[in-house]
């Protein structure tokens, strides 16, 4: 080994803690690019995987009933490779210990037996029912964990108005249903909504569909144009009720599921540009500052006849010490991450299988990344010190000029000992502003992590408390005539009933379009309230559509512009309405109408679909109970549950994501603050101990060398408070997710937290670099100038 | 006769005062087994108030260490040192300390000023924590820098920058003025100028004042001269008159 190699890993023994700190910042930069990434990839790898094995449609169509023989001039359309037709519906599942009725879905098998051509199902236990058995089903995998469901136990479900028992004889995944949830609901609900899967012949004989299907799904042939199929698909099912084709895109399980990719995506690529971008600034302000501290043993190797190269090389090398350790530490934890991050997605995304998958080449990535960021950071440091003539950088640093003797008006109201770290920061305002904005970049990373709990809460509260009022939503089995209204408004329990009509639809305008239901109000509604950028009520325009601002953004309309409707039910009409106003939405979007204009707009009564209460508490189970034996009553789903389910899914991911950030912040802070101490320490040891020989006690060399961190950290912190509002407007910004819209609110108290953690993070550094002052040498001070 | 046996070999003639500071039997090593290095061996010692004392000797003989374990630096392996009352060996790192802080000033071979303080800042920061200080301004003025009060270190000469030395060691009126080689960075002239200001303070504040040099003609300044070799005190000479450091020739 070379001498100077020696001197490499003695260097680093020797400024272990500043080495282990800058590591930390190095790794969490890898961490973050590790963790993203690789989670990223792997629900990716998962989704491709399943999609492939279980052969997921690319085309899916409803239609109210359509005869068999109508699938063969399907299957002719051009681009078309495969279509397969079914039979599904609706169904509420009677289960003992629900609380709330559960809501359930019904699909067929192919008559024959066997899996079907297209969203193959894969079982997890059991078999696929028997083809001449009416009363054996297969349950999805969610519902039958969250309720210990096996194969052999009975579930019993009204379907299209019957009763029925089915003995559950497998548990299975489905391409179809990677995410559920309850109709409208942006969260899985493992419990309270269940896919069933019967045989064909059980199936149509419980929807009436002998000889006849409702449901179709397709793969394209190579080339084939999903526009041109979806347009062919809804001219030949429209005689016949169809309620729009539609591609994955609007398939609720895949586009949650690519929703959140996209967001995954956006963070793999944002976050650890930013966090790069951060960690290489980090290590400019420390590493440059280490480097530069050994200006006179680089003057000496200079002096000694080295050539500039060996000199950058060492120093190099010193550098890659620091980001192999930083490297290991940070691929270490962004692959536990990575998985931890994997497995918070289990409840939302049901795989058969989801192996975590780091591959090969981002580990590298990582470290050479950090190789690159490093070196940038010293990079300008050595540059200058190897530029410096041997015998200057021999000499101690010229003392910095300190803008003339006094500090104005200030300067005679301090003492002396006020004065050393004035002047130490006034007199070197570049370091003191990199210092300044590096213990303010830490900020930000706490805000970041703590922020969520503060966008859950003021979601739920807009959402739930400001805008949908009621307790329970009922979804009726039809429209019916709104004295359906008046009667649930008498049943025991319910203090209010507001009746809403639900129309599925699809919005045009110019090039865009949007498969969605427009949504019925009266004018005086109380449980449902649109409102305002501002949370004003807004009043539903008589004529015309109200739409959620972030829809009408992606329609490309404004208040006033006109769009299309087609109504994708009854008589499905095609209208042309303007846009009257435009309300905010927390979770999906919506289309609102006055309820009388939608129904007069359907050319039928005065009708309703679903009823929206408010309910007493204490007779609120009874309720559910009653509701549940109702005949008219599709689905019925209480918000208490939905905000218990919501807490329990959401607080897991919070959770993560607050203490992986906070713990980033604490590394940034703890990184800058007890580097620029050491560095400060290293620089004017000599002058501290001088002071100590004076007389000044410990405590007071203390404070005069920390007072100057002490001052920047302070000023750093509600900077960082500034750069925290905007970085996280930034990011909710580059979101785009139709599922959440996350308000930018920020809590006083995530504010203080995010304060006192990097305050804290700073007077602990303070603390570490203390006891070194404790140690200082006071007779060398006396003698050789260091 | 028994009196002047027990009389330590640095203990001037008698004269009645009582020495402040006194060393006994005072012993200092560093290191173990065969890398022991003694660096005082035995050694006793009297200083009388106000007097002015210069160590001579060549490197390695002890003079810093003694003035280290004198100025509450550095503790004694063995032996006992004492100012006035104060016990110097065995005190705690906190009454040393305050022991500097109200009694000794110091000046240093580097002059190890702030940079970042101005002349008048520089005394004023000893100024600030001790007990009974003269104004920065006059302290200075004792020094001759009257004219140089708002100028940084990095604006005065070396000389300059050592008579801020001196100014900020007498500021407090120090007891004791301590000084490690405070010519040993300057040239003659220069250095005649500071130990003129040291003479001064001693004069002036009465500070007994110890200068250690490996300079033999700054020895003629002194009330008396203490060689030292191997640890020991080899000889010591008393000045019959002190001549003025503009007399010394070197």
């Amino acid at each position: 080994m070379k001498v100077l190699d020696r001197k490499v890993l003695r260097d680093a023994w020797a400024l272990r803690g500043q080495v282990l700190t800058i590591a930390l910042l190095v790794g969490a930069g890898v961490a973050v690019l590790v963790m993203s990434v690789s989670s990223f990839l792997s629900l990716r790898a998962a989704q491709r995987a399943f999609y492939a094995e279980s052969r997921f449609a690319d085309v899916f169509a409803e239609v109210k009933r359509t005869p068999r023989a109508l699938l063969a001039r399907i299957a002719e359309i051009p681009g078309v490779a495969l279509a397969e037709a079914r039979v599904g519906g609706e169904a509420r599942i009677d289960w003992p210990g629900a609380e709330v009725p559960v809501a359930g879905r019904v699909l067929s098998l192919p008559a024959g037996g066997g899996q079907p051509e297209l969203n193959r199902l894969r079982l997890l236990a059991g078999r696929l029912p028997e083809p001449t058995r009416h009363d054996e089903a297969v349950i999805h995998a969610a519902f039958a964990e969250a309720w210990g469901v096996r194969p052999g136990d009975e579930i019993a479900a009204v379907l299209n108005g019957r009763r029925e028992r089915f003995r559950i004889a497998g548990i299975a995944h489905s391409p179809e249903f990677v995410f559920t949830s309850r109709p409208g609901n942006p969260l899985p609900d493992d419990r309270g909504f269940v896919v069933l899967w019967l045989g064909e012949e059980a199936a149509a004989r419980a929807f009436d569909m002998r000889g006849a299907f409702n449901e179709l799904a397709l793969t394209l042939a190579p080339g084939g144009s999903e526009a041109a199929v979806v347009a062919e698909l809804d001219l030949l099912l429209r005689p016949w009720g169809g309620r729009g084709a539609h591609g994955r895109r609007d398939q609720p399980s895949h586009r949650f599921l690519e929703d959140e990719l996209a967001e995954q995506r956006t963070l793999a690529v944002t976050v650890p540009l930013v966090f790069f971008g951060i960690a290489a600034f980090l290590l400019n302000v420390v590493l440059g500052r280490m480097v530069e501290a050994q200006r006179e043993q680089v003057a000496a190797l200079k002096a000694l006849g080295y050539p500039s190269f060996p000199i950058a090389a060492h120093y190099a090398k010193f550098v890659a010490v620091i980001c192999l350790l930083g490297s290991a530490l940070g691929i270490a934890a962004g692959a536990w991450m990575g998985a931890g991050m994997l497995g918070n997605y289990r409840p939302f995304f049901r795989f058969p299988e989801m192996p975590y998958l780091l591959p090969a080449w981002l580990p590298l990535l990582g470290a050479a990344a950090s190789f690159a960021v490093a070196l940038l950071g010293v990079l300008a440091a050595l540059l200058r010190i190897l530029r410096l003539p041997a015998a200057e950088g021999l000499r101690p640093p010229r003392p910095a000029s300190f803008g003339g003797a006094g500090l104005g008006a200030w300067g005679r109201r301090v003492g002396a000992r006020a004065k050393i770290p004035l002047r130490g920061l006034l007199g070197r305002p570049l370091r003191t502003a990199l210092t300044v904005l590096g213990i303010a970049l830490a900020v930000p990373m706490v805000v970041l992590g703590l922020f969520w709990w503060d966008a859950m809460d003021s979601m739920v509260e807009l959402q739930f408390d400001r805008i949908e009022r009621g307790d329970a939503f009922v979804a009726l089995t039809d429209p019916r005539p709104s004295r359906a209204v008046r009667e649930m408004a008498r049943l025991p329990g319910v203090l209010a009933a507001e009746g809403q009509r639900i129309v599925p639809v699809r919005l045009r305008a110019a090039q865009r379009s949007r498969l969605l239901a427009v949504t019925g109000l009266p004018e005086d509604a109380e449980l449902r309230v649109p409102r305002d950028a501002a949370l004003r009520p807004v009043p539903i325009p008589p004529q015309g559509l109200a739409l959620s601002r972030r829809l009408a953004e992606r329609l490309g309309v404004r208040e006033g512009d006109m769009v299309q409707v087609e109504v994708l039910e009854g008589a499905r009409r095609v209208h042309d309405l303007p846009v009257a106003a435009l309300v905010e939405d927390i979770i999906g979007f919506s289309a609102l109408m006055e309820i009388g204009a939608l129904n007069r707009l359907m050319r039928e009564d005065d009708l309703v679909s679903h009823v929206a209460l408010r309910v007493d508490p204490a007779a609120a189970q009874a309720l559910w109970a009653l509701l549940a034996e109702r005949p008219r009553v599709a689905a019925t789903s209480v918000k208490a549950v939905w905000l218990r389910v919501f807490d329990e899914v959401i607080a897991g991911l919070v959770l993560t994501s607050a203490v992986t950030l906070t713990g980033f912040g604490v590394i940034i802070a703890v990184g800058v603050v007890y580097n620029s101490a050491r560095v400060a320490l290293q620089e004017r040891g000599w002058e501290m101990a001088s002071l100590r020989v004076l007389g000044f006690t410990r405590q007071e060399v203390a404070r005069i060398l920390l007072a100057e961190l002490a001052v920047a950290a302070l000023v750093a912190v509600p900077l960082g408070l500034v750069l925290a509002r905007w970085i996280v407007g930034l990011i909710l910004g580059a979101r785009d997710n139709e599922s959440f819209d996350v308000p930018p609110a920020i809590s006083a108290a995530t504010f203080a937290t995010a304060a006192l953690v990097v305050l804290g993070a700073a007077f602990a550094s303070a603390v570490a670099v203390r006891r070194r002052i404790d140690r200082l040498d006071l007779v060398a001070a006396l003698k050789a100038r260091d | 006769m028994a009196a002047d046996a027990a009389r330590p070999a640095g203990d001037p003639e008698p004269t009645g005062a009582t020495p402040v500071f006194v060393a006994r039997g005072l012993c200092k090593s560093y290191g173990s087994g065969d890398a022991t290095v003694h660096a005082l061996r035995d050694l006793d010692l009297d200083i009388m108030p106000g007097e002015f004392v210069v160590l001579l000797g060549p490197s390695g003989s002890g003079k810093s260490t003694l003035l280290n374990i004198l100025g509450g630096l550095d503790a004694p392996s063995a032996g006992r040192a004492a100012w006035r009352d104060h016990e110097l060996s065995g005190a705690d790192e906190a009454a040393l300390t305050a022991y500097r802080r109200d009694h000794v000033g110091f000046v240093f071979q580097f002059y190890n000023l702030i940079p970042s303080l101005t002349a008048r800042e520089n005394v004023e920061l000893v100024a600030e924590i001790a007990r009974d200080p003269m104004r920065p301004e006059e302290a200075l003025a004792l020094v001759g820098l009257s004219h140089r009060l708002d100028h940084f270190p990095g604006q005065l000469s070396g000389g300059e920058q050592q008579r801020v030395a001196v100014a900020r060691a007498i500021v407090k009126r120090p007891d004791a003025l301590l000084c490690d080689e405070p010519t040993g960075a300057l040239d003659v002239e220069t250095g005649k100028i500071v130990l003129s200001a040291i003479a001064r303070a001693n004069r002036d504040v009465g500070a007994t004042t110890v200068v250690i040099t490996h300079n033999a003609a700054i020895a003629g300044m002194a009330d008396r001269v203490l060689r030292m070799g191997g640890g020991r005190i080899v000889s010591i000479e008393a000045n019959p008159r002190r001549r003025p450091p503009e007399d010394l020739v070197w």
